[in-house]
């Protein structure tokens, strides 16, 4: 995903003499062919995170398009006034190429976790925050976003994820559905849990239970009028999200609910831990544990439903 | 090491020194303005930095008041957003702005808050005011004008207290990692902190040894003296080539005998019209 994120930026440059890339200290290797090639719009800054966005605020001013790379938790945490007052407050169309989402860096520990980032940015007035699902959501978004003069912020996974969405001409901002209105459930999730939750679908299905799954690449508004046919107060609906639990894609909904007056007592979430974990393995065992895995998610769904597996024993 | 301090001058005491001339009382008069009509604001901050404003916006900067926003014009940035009221005495003599609007600072419907924004006063670049965020975004703002092949200069205004913020000294770095020649900081060095004197708090000795260890080239100035300020700031574009600091040596609250030296006089909340009125004889008597 953060290679196709990339990839895109270099082809956006070929193009605009106005995008930009900035990154701090990311490696030798990273986009090495636009180095080479566009010189003059590649810059290799240091591990200077706060400078780094005023610095991108700056040129975004004369009328740059500065696509901002680092890991998200070095955004979100280390840089936030600068994010909010040179980026947000300013309205520019500076673009915040967040690296290791959630828990990609979990090996790293709670130092490199961007656990409450979402709930972060998503409170910057004037920011439009992404969770794209895959690389070809990734490659339509950064395209997009060219022609688009808002801060952005983009959440990456871990790079490599399965590819789940179709190839669509372009990036819309609205929900995309898997599943009709007739289903017992609904997920509501983002990111690259979704690839999870159409893991739940198909177990589910083959359970012979209905369920059907909306993703929210972008998160600042998530245009539930645009989907309510899909569901009614007997839905049970699963808020899914790598994150923790507030302030992200459940007090989203939560908002999104009470502006179309929808009763929420059938409304379920699972997500990450409101706490800094001290565990590391990888980002699936944090997934798992937390009940974020496509078995767990459909079992967690066959409870609420009232349909329990049956005991082997 | 090459120095380009001038040592043997106390400027320090130069800058205490320094008789005020008609426009710099003229322009602290447009100050007193709006802390009368807002009743509040930081007065010891814009009487340290006011000649430093007037002898860019005088003299140095490429500036239009009719068409604040022309493209060629000489970027200046107020890191230091609680100097504000300096910056507004300035832009509103220039005609920015009309006078009249000193007099409802701070108001409800006024442009002009406690600190500067660029989303509504004209002439303001970039909105300031959490401190350690101008010079970052002036990096930037040098940066753009070398990629599009402008000649406009860069001039960051930053506050002595301000260098304690650790964004300041990454964006120096980065400054000359870029050979930044076209940026200018300018430090308006009065000495004083909110908490006492900087020496007592977190000392910057030795500041223009700092800078210049950052790689800048590095001038020392009496800040209150326009002429000089005039000369020093003033130089041919040079975009590939070592910034420059100035450390431009003020004194806070300079004009009243009341203020000068005080932190009393940094920022109050509540100032009444007798002082106000007090303040301004003190301003006539110097």
């Amino acid at each position: 995903m953060r290679q196709q994120a990339l990839r895109s930026v270099y082809e956006l440059a070929k193009s605009n003499p106005k995008v930009l890339f900035i990154g701090s200290d990311l490696g030798a290797g990273t986009l090495s062919d636009m180095k080479k090639e566009l010189p003059a719009q590649f810059f290799m800054e240091g591990i200077s995170e706060q400078h780094i966005i005023g610095f991108a605020a700056g040129l975004a001013k004369e009328g740059f398009l500065p696509y901002v790379n680092t890991i998200a938790t070095f955004f979100a945490r280390r840089a936030y006034e600068q994010i909010s007052l040179d980026i947000g407050l300013h309205c520019l169309p500076v673009r915040l190429l967040a690296s290791g989402g959630g828990m990609v860096y979990a090996p790293l520990g709670p130092t490199h976790t961007a656990i409450e980032d979402l709930s972060l940015i998503m409170n910057i007035p004037n920011f439009k925050v992404f969770a794209p699902a895959d690389a070809n959501e990734m490659k339509l978004l950064i395209h997009a976003s060219a022609q688009d003069d808002s801060p952005y912020y983009i959440r990456f996974g871990k790079g490599g994820e399965r590819i789940v969405t179709e190839e669509y001409e372009s990036f819309d901002y609205m929900p995309k559905i898997w599943g009709n209105s007739q289903s017992e459930a609904i997920i509501f999730t983002t990111g690259i849990l979704l690839q999870h939750c159409l893991d739940a679908r198909k177990k589910l299905d083959e359970l012979g239970i209905s369920c059907s799954v909306v993703h929210f690449p972008y998160l600042s508004n998530l245009n539930l009028e645009s989907i309510k046919e899909l569901f009614n107060e007997k839905t049970i609906i699963l808020c899914a999200e790598e994150h923790v639990p507030k302030g992200a894609l459940l007090t989203a909904i939560l908002h999104g609910f009470m502006q179309i007056k929808f009763n929420i007592s059938n409304l379920h979430a699972i997500s990450l831990p409101a706490s800094f974990s001290h565990k590391y393995g990888n980002q699936n065992d944090h997934l798992e544990i937390n009940g974020l895995t496509g078995s767990k998610i459909a079992l967690k769904l066959q409870f609420l439903l009232g349909k329990p597996p049956k005991s082997k024993l | 090491m090459i120095r380009y301090s001038e040592m043997s001058i106390d400027y320090k005491k130069e800058s205490r020194e320094i008789k005020l001339d008609l426009r710099s009382k003229q322009l602290r008069n447009l100050v007193l303005d709006a802390l009368s009509g807002g009743g509040r604001g930081h007065l010891g901050p814009a009487f340290s930095l006011i000649e430093i404003i007037r002898a860019l916006y005088d003299t140095v900067l490429l500036h239009d008041p009719a068409n604040p926003t022309f493209a060629k014009r000489d970027r200046f940035i107020l890191s230091k957003g609680h100097g504000c009221l300096g910056l507004y005495a300035v832009l509103s003599d220039f005609g920015y702005f009309p006078k009249e609007m000193l007099n409802n600072f701070c108001g409800f419907e006024s442009i002009l808050g406690g600190h500067p924004e660029s989303a509504t006063i004209p002439g303001v670049e970039f909105s300031t005011g959490s401190l350690g965020h101008g010079l970052p975004f002036g990096v930037g703002t040098a940066m753009a004008g070398r990629l599009l092949n402008e000649k406009w200069q860069t001039y960051v205004l930053v506050g002595d207290g301000e260098l304690n913020e650790g964004s300041i000294w990454e964006s120096a770095m980065h400054a000359t990692q870029h050979k930044l020649g076209a940026l200018t900081v300018i430090v308006d060095f009065n000495g004083l902190q909110a908490s006492g004197q900087i020496d007592s708090v977190v000392s910057l000795t030795p500041l223009a040894e700092k800078w210049e260890a950052f790689g800048f080239k590095v001038y020392e100035v009496n800040g209150h003296d326009t002429k000089s300020l005039e000369t020093v700031i003033s130089r041919p574009f040079n975009d590939i080539g070592q910034p420059v600091a100035i450390l431009a040596h003020t004194v806070k609250g300079k004009g009243l005998i009341s203020a000068e030296n005080s932190n009393d006089w940094h920022h109050k909340a509540k100032i009444t019209f007798e002082e106000i009125e007090t303040l301004r004889s003190e301003l006539e008597q110097i």
